[in-house]
């Protein structure tokens, strides 16, 4: 008789693929046996993560085929199996072990149009937040807003792709035009967003994206701006601050910690 | 005042200057939507019964190729092998 973590233990590593002599001597079989029922077993929760994960990665699933992803997806759940339930939290690592998924290797893209994937389907699973507005920064001198910590909105992230990863992404929908993507054209930044039942994404410029990720980092609106300024590039942070104002792409909190700390002093 | 504080100073004054009505402009690309949304249901029973098969899949890692749209992609080429 196992103990439950060592019953539960073995059985995760049936799912995995390996041979528990201990859990098959655990389990009663009659007419099927004990081997067969464990990979029912097996097989349903593979079919489970697989169909979740081709869920979110579908642009992924849409470039290589089902067969193709299936395979790849059979060999990534054997070796990452979910640590919390729910299924679209699911596939954290699923990118990276496509970097170094060997017969994927033709495809160099394929890793960062899971990134993508991954994005979009983060920022579709964010929860609503305040994001900064306008109206938010009229009640603040701008000496002070210069010195507000910024963060990006929740579900908001950067993403820079030595490949062009949002023609890829746009060929690879259902129903899109029959045209090709030349990879020649080289590289993309792009903000992936939270919408309304939605997620959608931007492409960036240079100066953009270096101001972005620096707002990722934490850094105040003047320590982003000079950043941008550094990129070399076209920097206009009128148009690069009202556009992303208007993509609410910008978070609210620390401004409204902010103006709360300074209200209660 | 130095040439960023400047630079924020007028950032500020166009975003207050905003209609609050602005939409987003650039290309945005709509992707998700709601037709997502309940992926995190249990399997239907059709997946339920595909799950259920008793003998173990083919090491087909290897001899699966890539088949989307892939092939739209130029300098993706496919490896067969």
């Amino acid at each position: 008789m196992l103990a439950l973590r060592d019953l539960q233990a073995a059985l995760a590593g049936i799912v995995r693929g390996e041979d528990q002599p201990r859990l098959e001597a655990a389990v009663i079989g009659d007419a099927i046996t004990a081997a067969a029922r464990l990979r029912i077993y097996r097989h349903h929760i593979e079919q489970s993560l697989t169909t979740a994960l081709a869920a979110t990665f579908s642009t992924v699933q849409a470039i290589v085929g089902e067969d193709f992803f299936r395979a790849m997806a059979r060999r990534y759940v054997a070796g990452d199996l979910p640590c919390q339930p729910v299924l679209a939290e699911y596939g954290a690592g699923f990118p990276a072990f496509i970097a170094g998924y060997e017969p994927a290797t033709s495809l160099p893209y394929l890793a960062d149009v899971a990134r993508l994937d991954w994005a979009l389907n983060f920022a579709f699973h964010s929860p609503a937040a305040n994001h900064l507005t306008p109206a938010d920064l009229s009640s603040l001198p701008a000496e002070r807003v210069a010195e507000l910590p910024l963060a990006l909105a929740p579900g908001t992230a950067v993403l820079r792709s030595s490949y062009p990863i949002d023609r890829i992404w746009r060929v690879s929908q259902p129903g899109a035009a029959d045209e090709t993507v030349d990879l020649g054209v080289g590289g993309v930044s792009l903000l992936v967003l939270r919408r309304e039942d939605d997620a959608a994404f931007v492409g960036l410029s240079e100066a953009e994206e270096a101001f972005l990720s620096a707002v990722e980092r934490g850094e105040t609106l003047e320590g982003a701006a000079e950043v941008g300024f550094q990129t070399g590039g076209a920097f206009d942070l009128s148009t690069t601050f009202a556009r992303l104002l208007a993509l609410k792409a910008i978070a609210a909190t620390q401004h409204h910690f902010v103006e709360r700390v300074e209200k209660a002093l | 005042m130095n040439t960023t504080r400047i630079a924020i100073a007028s950032a500020l004054a166009a975003a207050l200057a905003l209609p609050a009505t602005v939409q987003a402009q650039g290309n945005m690309e709509k992707c998700y939507g709601v037709a997502k949304a309940g992926k995190n249901d249990c399997q239907t029973a059709k997946s339920s019964c595909a799950g259920t098969s008793k003998t173990d899949h083919q090491n087909d890692a290897w001899i699966s190729v890539p088949k989307g749209t892939c092939d739209k992609i130029v300098g993706g080429k496919l490896t067969a092998g």
